[in-house]
């Protein structure tokens, strides 16, 4: 176990050295005027002395060798640099986005895995009858629905038509809340945003427990436990939902990541002022350093998110801790 | 990601009855699939005609609600909502099924050289597929996007390049157990070089799974377009679906009742499409391995 670990953790430090590699590379290599695209700054509109000054800043006068291995310092000294567009400091910008990404995400997915897990259960206990059909056929429907046009359409409907939510942003501007008022506030702000993120993420959690209960219910023990007379709840409960329950557990970290990433349309829809906003404000704002440091913040979450599940997987499953 | 989240579900004895029911509703699924799929690709083929204005064409007044000269009414520069829908299938489908032949050809490529060569090549290949499955799928996506530019053909690429992974996995595993059947072994006994076996007996079994998780490709390619044309990141020449949704955001038309004639019906063709190929993709998996 420790050796697939430690493989595990090898695998990591690879995506995270090809995630680096490609932010350096990728506006090195595009056509264009490399400046622009590392700056982030209309090139166009500069002066030579202006571009040659900020060429000395960036770097790019030095051989490539040497801007790669300064990028890698600035990394892993945690120095993401300056937007030079809106000449903040990119840390700090990241700072106040990420609690915002990780309050949708982390809500919309509890919601979404209990949801599943209980939906999934069912539907495989009841195998091939009509509410497992039905179930795993809305489920399969809900996969193909666009994200984006979920969450125009529930502002359409509960912000607009009913006027019950608010529909953008993450607080309403210049309130002066304080306390339980705040809490309510972000709260009612945040239910449209995270009842789209849980929409999308019932299929995956419920498709991933109906497939691992399956597997288990056609195991041997649980033959065993049936023909010694235990009740079909202590069948369900004591034996199946046990053994099911570590797929899923690996699953939701792995949806987890995704969902993360999938905040960069939400938070669009819904103007909320997490990393996906961010990450979108930049790409549209050319703002290349931004979205080059969120997309390394995502690329961590995901890595964490996965050794996580790494780590769950021999808790939850015994199996797991031999060898 | 070593641990498979989606183990293949070994058959449990069951009774007869839901032996029967469930093969004829994935088939009843596939040709309702089926059916979408090919009713979007007439309307995409016969658009010209179908269309009732051109979709390009400022053929009214800005922002005008449904009537009988404009049935899904204008957007806000007074072109015909409908006719940009019925066009908008061009653009969606061919990304959807073009973005999906790129996969797929990467993804057999992949699939078949790690399986077939299990031991070096298929290590270092199988690894580079874990790492491109564990990176940030849509950040990357749109980082990519971004650097490339806008248009039709660095769309196709961006979304093939990031989705052959899944469907190469598939077909290696099953390139793994074809390459130690008798008729390969026969044939390399024999004297056959790698290419032959390979292109004689190995790539024509793998076809329907193949063929499966293209159908399956289609069906994300097709969601995928349309969240990079919503984020604008679409090309601005060709109006697809996802860039009708892009502009009802920008013009705020959600906010306003128009989002039932400008809003609701590009999603429901986007989710029409994708469904349709999801479909089929479901009753051909449920053949090659039941999980009903």
């Amino acid at each position: 176990m420790l050796r697939r670990g430690l493989r595990n953790v090898n695998r990591y430090l690879l995506v995270f050295a090809i995630a680096v590699s490609l932010n350096f590379f990728l506006p090195r290599l595009m056509p264009g005027n490399p400046l622009a695209l590392i700056a982030g700054v209309d090139v166009g509109l500069m002066t030579p002395a202006e571009r040659a000054e900020l060429m000395e800043q960036v770097g790019l006068n030095e051989p490539l060798l040497a801007q790669f291995f300064d990028y890698w310092k600035s990394v892993l000294t945690f120095d993401l640099g300056y937007s030079y567009r809106s000449g903040r400091s990119i840390a700090e910008m990241i700072g106040e986005r990420l609690p915002w990404t990780l309050l949708i995400t982390v809500g919309s997915l509890m919601i979404a895995s209990v949801v599943g897990i209980i939906l999934g259960g069912f539907s495989a206990w009841r195998r091939g009858k009509k509410t497992d059909l039905s179930l795993l056929t809305s489920m399969i429907s809900l996969q193909s629905l666009p994200s984006f046009w979920l969450g125009m359409l529930l502002i359409s409907i509960f912000a607009v038509q009913l006027g019950w939510l608010p529909s953008f942003g993450a607080e309403t501007p210049a309130s002066g809340y304080v306390g339980w008022e705040r809490v309510r506030d972000i709260l009612e702000h945040a239910i449209l945003p995270i009842i789209t993120l849980t929409i999308l993420s019932i299929p995956g959690a419920y498709l991933t427990m109906r497939y691992a209960m399956l597997e288990v219910l056609g195991s041997d023990f649980i033959r065993t436990a049936r023909s010694k007379g235990a009740s079909e709840r202590r069948v369900l409960f004591g034996h199946v939902a046990r053994n099911a329950i570590a797929p899923v557990v690996t699953f939701l970290a792995i949806r987890f990541a995704f969902a993360f990433g999938g905040s960069v349309i939400i938070e669009t829809v819904f103007s909320y002022p997490g990393l996906g906003r961010l990450i979108f404000e930049s790409v549209s704002g050319r703002d290349y350093p931004v979205m080059q440091a969120a997309f390394l913040v995502f690329t961590v979450a995901v890595l964490v998110a996965n050794l996580f599940a790494d780590m769950m997987y021999p808790i939850l499953d015994p199996r797991m801790r031999v060898r | 990601m070593s641990v498979d989240v989606r183990p293949a579900a070994t058959a449990p004895s069951e009774p007869k009855e839901r032996k029967r029911k469930a093969p004829r509703l994935a088939n009843r699924l596939g040709i309702l699939g089926g059916a979408m799929v090919a009713s979007l690709l007439f309307m995409a083929i016969a658009a010209p005609w179908l269309a009732p204005y051109d979709p390009a064409e400022r053929v009214g007044l800005p922002f005008q609600s449904p009537s009988s000269e404009h049935l899904l009414g204008t957007n806000d520069v007074g072109q015909d909502l409908l006719s940009e829908l019925i066009f908008g299938a061009r653009v969606s489908l061919t990304v959807g099924i073009v973005a999906a032949v790129v996969a797929l050809i990467l993804g057999t490529t992949v699939g078949v050289l790690a399986g077939y060569y299990p031991k070096r090549l298929g290590r270092i290949l199988m690894q580079g597929v874990d790492v491109l499955l564990i990176l940030p799928f849509l950040p990357l996506l749109i980082v990519l996007a971004a650097y490339l530019g806008r248009s039709l053909l660095n769309t196709i690429v961006v979304i093939g390049v990031l989705i052959w992974a899944g469907p190469s996995r598939v077909i290696r595993s099953q390139v793994l157990s074809l390459r130690s059947r008798e008729y390969v072994l026969a044939a390399r006994t024999m004297g056959a070089p790698d290419r032959w076996a390979i292109l004689r007996h190995v790539l024509p079994r793998t076809a329907l799974l193949a063929t499966g998780a293209f159908v399956r490709a289609v069906s994300t390619a097709i969601l995928l377009e349309a969240a990079l044309s919503f984020l604008g990141l679409g090309d601005p020449l060709q109006k697809s679906w996802g860039s009708i949704l892009f502009w009802a955001q920008a013009r705020g038309a959600f906010l306003t009742p128009a989002w039932k004639w400008w809003v609701l019906p590009p999603g429901l063709m986007i989710m029409a499409a994708s469904l349709g190929f999801a479909l089929i993709a479901f009753a051909m998996e449920e053949r090659i391995n039941p999980r009903l």
